[in-house]
C-alpha cells in the first residue's frame, strides 16, 4: 500500500519538504481548472517529484441529469497537465434545475440515478480519457426514492460500471453513525477488490449526535479500525485535511498510524 | 420537477424549505409530485434537512473564499522552493 496526503497550498512547502514520508499527493481538480502557464508548470513539477492522483468535486456524476460539459472539460485539462496515476470523483449530484447546491448531495439510490451515472461515466471516459474511481459520500439526508441500501448501491455501481472505487472511511463512519448501521457489515457487502483509493479524515459531532464530515479534525479511532479491515496491497491511502491545520508533524503521525493499522493486520 | 431538482431547491431555497417543513405533503404536491411521491418526500427528517441546508450554505461561502486564494498559492510556494 502507498500512503499520501491531499495537496493543499497551505501545506505545500511542508509536503515538499517531507516527500521521503509521502508516497502520493492528491490534487483537487477544480482548484487548478484555470491554471496559468506558470501554474501548469508548477503542477508538472509536482508530478515529477511525487506520484499524483487527481480528485474532482464538482461534476455530480451520480445524477439522472447530464454532466456539465464545461466542468468535465476543466477536469480533463487538469488531468492532461498532470497525467496522474488516476483520477476520482464522487457518487453525488451537485446541481439540478439550474441550482448549484455547493457541495456533494446524496442522490436517490435507484435505477434512474444508476442509468444517469453510467451515461455520465461514458461521457467522462470520452472527454477525460479514463474513468474515475467513484467515492461514497457522507450525507445528513437519507435520500428519498431510494430502492437500495448504501452497500447495495455501491455494489450495483461497481458491477454496472466495471469501474473502481474510492472508499472514504470517514464518510462511512459518519453515515453509519447518522443512519444507524454497522460499518463493518457495509465493508463485507461491497466489492472490496475494486477499491483503488481509501480516504481517511476527521469530522465533528453536531446536533442530534450526528457526525459532520468536515475534514477539519484528526482522524478518529473507528476510521483506523476500518482501515485495518480493508487493507489491500494495491490501494492508496490518502489523508484529507481541509483546514484548521495542526503542525505538519501531526499529519505525518496520522499517516504513520495509518501504516501501522495496515501492518498490524498483515502481521 | 425531478427528485434531484426538488432536493436541490430544498437545500438552497430558504422559502421553499420553510414551506416544506411547515407542510411537506402539500409542498411536494404543489411541485408536481404524486401523492405516493409526496409521502416519500414527507419522510425526510426535518432536523436533518435543516442541518444539510446549513452545511451546503457554508460550503458555498467557503468555496467562494477558496476560489479567490487557490491556485496562486501553489505557484508562490513552488517558486520559493526553486530559489
Amino acid at each position: 500500500m502507498r500512503f499520501g496526503i491531499g495537496w493543499r497550498a497551505e501545506l505545500g512547502a511542508a509536503i515538499l519538504a517531507h516527500l521521503d514520508q509521502i508516497d502520493v499527493v492528491e490534487v483537487l481538480a477544480e482548484q487548478y481548472a484555470d491554471a496559468t502557464a506558470a501554474e501548469q508548470r508548477a503542477l508538472r513539477f509536482l508530478a515529477r517529484n511525487v506520484t499524483v492522483v487527481v480528485h474532482g468535486t464538482s461534476l455530480g456524476l451520480a445524477s439522472a441529469h447530464r454532466v456539465d460539459g464545461k466542468r468535465l472539460a476543466a477536469v480533463a485539462r487538469v488531468v492532461g497537465w498532470i497525467e496522474p496515476e488516476c483520477w476520482s470523483e464522487h457518487l453525488a449530484f451537485v446541481r439540478a434545475g439550474g441550482v448549484e447546491i455547493g457541495h456533494l448531495a446524496a442522490p436517490p439510490r435507484n435505477e434512474a440515478t444508476l442509468e444517469g451515472l453510467l451515461r455520465n461515466l461514458e461521457e467522462a471516459r470520452r472527454v477525460v480519457g479514463s474513468m474515475p474511481l467513484l467515492e461514497n459520500i457522507a450525507s445528513l439526508i437519507d435520500p428519498p426514492f431510494s430502492r437500495w441500501s448504501e452497500p447495495e448501491w455501491i455494489d450495483q455501481v461497481a458491477h454496472a460500471s466495471g469501474g473502481r472505487l474510492l472508499l472514504d472511511l470517514h464518510n462511512l463512519h459518519a453515515n453509519a453513525t447518522n443512519f444507524g448501521f454497522d460499518p463493518f457489515d457495509y465493508l463485507r457487502r461491497i466489492p472490496r477488490g475494486r477499491i483503488g483509493i481509501i480516504h481517511i479524515a476527521g469530522g465533528k459531532r453536531i446536533e442530534g449526535n450526528r457526525i459532520l464530515d468536515d475534514h477539519l479534525h484528526p482522524v478518529p479511532d473507528p476510521v483506523y479500525a476500518m482501515l485495518g479491515a480493508v487493507a489491500d496491497e494495491d490501494a492508496i491511502v490518502i489523508l484529507e485535511r481541509d483546514g484548521r491545520y495542526p503542525r505538519f508533524g501531526e499529519l505525518l503521525a496520522e499517516l504513520e498510524r495509518a501504516r501501522e493499522s495496515v501492518a498490524a493486520v498483515a502481521a | 420537477m425531478t427528485p434531484e431538482e426538488f432536493l436541490a431547491a430544498l437545500y438552497t431555497d430558504d422559502d421553499l424549505r420553510a414551506r416544506f417543513l411547515d407542510d411537506p405533503r402539500d409542498t411536494a404536491l404543489a411541485a408536481g409530485f404524486s401523492a405516493e411521491e409526496a409521502e416519500e418526500l414527507a419522510a425526510i427528517d426535518p432536523e436533518s434537512l435543516f442541518l444539510a441546508a446549513r452545511g451546503f450554505a457554508r460550503k458555498r461561502a467557503a468555496k467562494e473564499r477558496l476560489r479567490e486564494r487557490g491556485a496562486g498559492l501553489l505557484n508562490r510556494v513552488l517558486r520559493r522552493l526553486r530559489r
